[in-house]
């Protein structure tokens, strides 16, 4: 069974994520599964049995802390290195409108694999706005939470008590959405080809005129402004 | 064993502090010295290596006069702790005398615990990265002894013994005070979050003395122990379950419509 859509490199391709977009994405893939996994061990009854794989709860402990500021630093990264490409994406996230709501609404059935018709999308589908807003959300409740947690001593108790439900509800929604994109960009038949395009930078370019034909037609097509 | 009580009875306290001596003395900790404040308190609140302190309090009263308040804080030793709900590693557990006790060998220094008090009392102790807090003398107690406070308490301010029959003596004593110049003497203890296990008797308000007059378990705190803990995390394998579903039915239904994915747009990658 094929897992992953072949790299096809005999077929034309188009880039879609610059270097610092990957690295910053597998920068937080490496560093957010650390976090969760170290974070389980205090969330979930019953996870005692991973922590001798960090080196006890201390170790798990320093793996969490670590973890989290090489997290922090990625998103300086991106914000640093690649800051016209943040705001691209905001400007895609803002674009959400009528296609947006008809991919949601038809959505179920695809990640299903029945066959369904889907308005054209921008770079970013109904889908992956979504994702982009509520993950990155999340991750920065989980930091700001996460930091007053590291040191309550400097912020007010009342501060405190309020990260600790904070930072455990956006991990639970943070964990939910890259649950979704980690199997959507990966091992779903229809959408795998996009792990190409986080791992070396580039799709087919029919797979972007299918699936983000407006993306598609603005940045590599023949200027028809009229495809919305 | 009965639930064993440490009662404290203000009016009876002259504020020595052999008291905080004595727990030093039995629990092996080592002085910490803070600057001084210009008031008598020796430590701004209770902390990793000072279990039990007495805190100072002057106010002034237009009619009364200036009152000069003082009083022993330590752990409260409540029936129904928060501390003990809190701890994600089961390091509190109540002893068969009632008192609160924190497991160092447990402790991985989270301080779940110290803001679920509502007293604040757990303190962090960072040379060893854990949570210390007062034990109410379980290991002297344990042996037929009584806690090192109560048992130093030269004035009889202190008294350990059995919970219900210290209720009737602060009753009574609290009765007495009213009647000789403190009508607003109080009980602590008694009711305050289900019962503690430090009574006090209080010759003014409990605000006086910088206690809360009607201290609750913390809402958020609740909130996310009792929702968000048990329940919310299920969305995780849920969305687990749903992608392993749709792993199995898109392949399925590939077999039977034939190539799939090629035909129509579907949920792309990454941002």
């Amino acid at each position: 069974m094929q897992f992953i859509p072949e790299y096809r490199e005999d077929l034309p391709r188009v880039e879609r994520f610059n270097f610092v977009s990957r690295m910053t994405h597998w920068g937080h893939t490496v560093t957010f599964i650390l976090c969760l996994l170290t974070g389980l061990l205090l969330f979930m009854d019953g996870m005692d049995w991973m922590a001798p794989i960090f080196g006890g709860f201390n170790g798990a402990n320093m793996v969490h802390r670590v973890a989290a500021v090489f997290m922090t630093l990625f998103i300086g990264i991106f914000v640093v290195f690649d800051f016209k490409g943040i705001i691209n994406w905001i400007k895609d996230i803002l674009r959400f409108g009528i296609n947006d709501i008809k991919f949601i609404m038809v959505f179920p059935l695809e990640f299903l694999g029945f066959p369904v018709k889907v308005p054209p999308q921008t770079r970013f589908n109904g889908g992956e706005k979504g994702n982009s807003i509520v993950t990155p959300t999340c991750v920065i409740l989980l930091m700001l939470s996460g930091y007053i947690m590291w040191f309550p001593m400097i912020f007010p108790a009342g501060l405190v008590r309020i990260s600790y439900p904070i930072h455990d509800l956006a991990m639970i929604f943070a964990t939910l959405m890259v649950c979704m994109h980690g199997y959507l960009g990966s091992f779903h038949p229809g959408s795998g080809e996009s792990f190409w395009g986080m791992w070396k930078g580039t799709v087919r370019k029919d797979w972007a005129q299918h699936h983000h034909a407006i993306w598609y037609e603005e940045t590599y097509g023949d200027k028809t402004k009229d495809a919305e | 064993m009965a639930n064993k009580a440490n009662l404290y009875d203000v009016s009876r306290c002259t504020a020595c502090r052999g008291c905080q001596v004595a727990c030093k003395d039995w629990n092996q900790l080592p002085a910490v010295i803070e600057p001084f404040t210009g008031s008598y308190q020796t430590h701004e609140d209770t902390n990793g290596d000072t279990f039990t302190i007495i805190k100072f309090f002057e106010s002034e009263d237009p009619v009364t006069g200036v009152h000069w308040n003082f009083i022993k804080r330590s752990c409260m030793h409540c029936l129904d702790a928060e501390c003990v709900k809190a701890c994600p590693q089961g390091a509190y557990m109540k002893s068969p005398s009632g008192a609160t006790i924190h497991d160092p060998e447990k402790c991985i220094g989270c301080q779940y615990c110290t803001y679920a008090c509502p007293f604040e009392i757990p303190k962090y102790r960072k040379r060893e990265d854990k949570i210390s807090k007062c034990t109410l003398c379980a290991d002297r107690v344990e042996e037929g002894l009584t806690p090192a406070c109560a048992r130093t308490c030269p004035s009889g301010a202190l008294t350990f013994g059995d919970r219900n029959e210290l209720l009737q003596q602060a009753e009574a004593r609290v009765k007495y005070l009213r009647k000789n110049g403190f009508p607003r003497a109080t009980i602590y203890g008694k009711l305050e979050l289900g019962g503690l296990n430090n009574i006090f008797v209080l010759t003014d308000t409990p605000d006086k003395f910088d206690l809360p007059v009607n201290p609750q378990p913390s809402a958020t705190i609740g909130f996310w122990q009792n929702w968000v803990q048990p329940y919310f995390g299920w969305l995780i394998p849920l969305a687990l379950a749903g992608s392993a579903m749709s792993f199995v039915t898109t392949r399925l239904l590939a077999n039977k419509q034939g190539e799939h994915g090629h035909d129509h747009p579907v949920e792309g990658g990454h941002e």
